[in-house]
């Protein structure tokens, strides 16, 4: 599959359905590294991570919110929605692949390639927003193609979502703004639906709207114009994970890569020394692990059809499922603190294998 | 501490039987070698050794018979003078993640430990207490189940 300009309503529910992937394909990498940590220690990381994971969540919605506002209908249970890890990211970047690993320098740095910030062309002091790159792996996931043929791929998240912006621009000048916004009002989650969840949800119901969830979304990942916080002068997450990396807190007047603030306190060794990339046959079959990491990938699947439910015109199913999240953390601490039978040290972890069951 | 790693799976698989929740699910509190710990520091590694020593034999007498596993640890551990009120604590730590006291005739007869007070073992056991699973809620303060969750119905497991 390839990605063009948008130049149709079909091209924009295809954008917005890979934004949906592509905001929850971050979340188990997230969610994998943050509950690595024991417990109680590396309170700095876990919270810079946890905040960026809830984040995430708010722009899974908003991207939900923003293709049923043009008509189309969020699924997040068809097959392949989620990627089996490592994997690249859905919108075409195939320079890093993003994998479930524990909380250590390799995550945080796969987690900066996540959120890094849009190639500047500095001869023109804006975003260039796609790369040319030659292509070493075949990836399942998109690419972009340019009307003369040419095999681009986005750099970051954020050009990803400006070439939805404009595609938005574009279909709103050329069918009107009515015809283009013409989703039911009632399947948006609104503000009741959705709590403290790393920000504002944000109902999608004319270009307006649209364009500030693309805004929330893109300057929370990334920063604003190049800076490090985003327009509401929160951090970006980019530089949030940075700061892990170079052990050092950002302070408001600091410049990009220089943080001047407090140290962070890091011990990379208070972490549940789980495997890479689990897969289910990395457990032995009559193990209680495989048992417990399959009642994971049953329970991952039925969240993911409720939200599913509730992007489509069942809001309030929204609560419940957010209840199941919880439960989400305490089944994979338990399989974190469960050592792979038969092997040294190594423990098992969550792996969000849902198109086998 | 050194840990004798055989000696931390006898004591895995005496709590399976004295709490009735699986390997998986006590491994999974995160707790095992602080409780395992906890009993060495406290009443010393000798009677830790006849602990496990009589769990071992109770274990060889019931030859898988579930029954007589059961009548034999009420006989050879629970009803044992010495040993009797360290098996209680060990079940009352995994299920409420708190160390009591001794009875004062067992530190009368068996040897006083300055430590030998009622103590949270850490934060975390409390938050992984058994009691909390068990009666399908959360420890008051932790493991938040998220809004409105109050409006179901506990789900307890037969165990």
């Amino acid at each position: 599959m390839h990605l063009h300009p948008i130049e149709t309503v079909k091209d924009l529910y295809n954008y917005l359905y890979i934004a949906i992937q592509l905001e929850h394909a971050t979340i188990p990498p997230y969610l994998t590294a943050l509950y690595s940590i024991h417990p109680g220690t590396n309170l700095d990381a876990y919270n810079l991570i946890r905040v960026v994971a809830v984040e995430e969540m708010l722009h899974l919605t908003l991207a939900a919110n923003m293709l049923n506002a043009v008509g189309g209908t969020p699924d997040l249970t068809g097959e392949g929605f989620v990627p089996l890890y490592p994997t690249y990211l859905p919108d075409g970047e195939t320079d890093f692949k993003v994998g479930l690993e524990k909380f250590s320098i390799a995550a945080i740095d796969t987690f900066l390639n996540i959120e890094r910030p849009a190639e500047i062309d500095n001869s023109k002091g804006r975003a260039t927003g796609l790369l040319k790159v030659n292509r070493k792996n075949t990836s399942i996931l998109p690419s972009f193609k340019t009307s003369d043929g040419e095999e681009l791929h986005f750099h970051s998240i954020g050009e990803f979502y400006s070439a939805i912006a404009k595609g938005l621009e574009k279909l709103t000048k050329e069918l009107g703004e009515k015809t283009v916004f013409c989703g039911d009002y009632n399947k948006q989650v609104t503000p009741e639906y959705y709590y403290s969840g790393g920000g504002d949800i944000i109902p999608v119901h004319d270009l307006e709207s649209a364009l500030a969830a693309i805004r929330l979304i893109s300057e929370q990942g990334e920063g604003y114009e190049g800076g490090i916080y985003d327009y509401e002068g929160e951090l970006s997450h980019y530089y949030r994970f940075q700061q892990i990396k170079l052990g050092k807190y950002y302070h408001k007047d600091d410049t990009p890569g220089k943080p001047s603030g407090e140290d962070l306190s890091i011990d990379w060794n208070a972490v549940y020394p789980i495997q890479s990339n689990p897969r289910l046959e990395d457990y032995p079959k009559d193990s209680e692990l495989y048992k417990e990491a399959l009642v994971f990938n049953e329970f991952y699947k039925t969240f993911l059809k409720q939200l599913t439910t509730a992007f489509n015109g069942q809001p309030s199913v929204l609560l419940p499922a957010v209840g199941g999240m919880f439960k989400i953390k305490e089944m994979s601490y338990k399989l974190m603190r469960n050592p792979i039978p038969d092997k040294e040290h190594v423990n098992g972890a969550p792996t969000f294998q849902v198109d086998s069951i | 501490m050194d840990m004798n790693k055989e000696q931390l799976n006898v004591f895995l698989e005496m709590s399976t039987v004295l709490t009735a929740f699986s390997e998986y699910e006590l491994k999974g509190t995160g707790q095992l070698e602080a409780y395992f710990n906890t009993v060495v520091e406290i009443v010393g590694q000798g009677i830790m050794d006849e602990l496990l020593n009589a769990f071992a034999e109770v274990k060889k007498i019931a030859n898988n018979n579930e029954a007589i596993l059961n009548k034999q640890l009420r006989f050879q551990l629970l009803s044992n003078d010495k040993l009797g009120p360290i098996t209680r604590n060990i079940i009352k730590m995994w299920f409420i993640g708190s160390w009591y006291q001794l009875p004062n005739a067992w530190r009368e007869n068996y040897g006083e430990s300055q430590k030998d007070i009622t103590f949270v073992v850490s934060a975390n056991s409390f938050i992984e207490g058994l009691l909390w699973p068990s009666i399908d809620s959360h420890p008051p303060g932790a493991k938040a189940p998220g809004y409105g969750t109050w409006t179901n119905k506990p789900q307890i497991t037969e165990l």
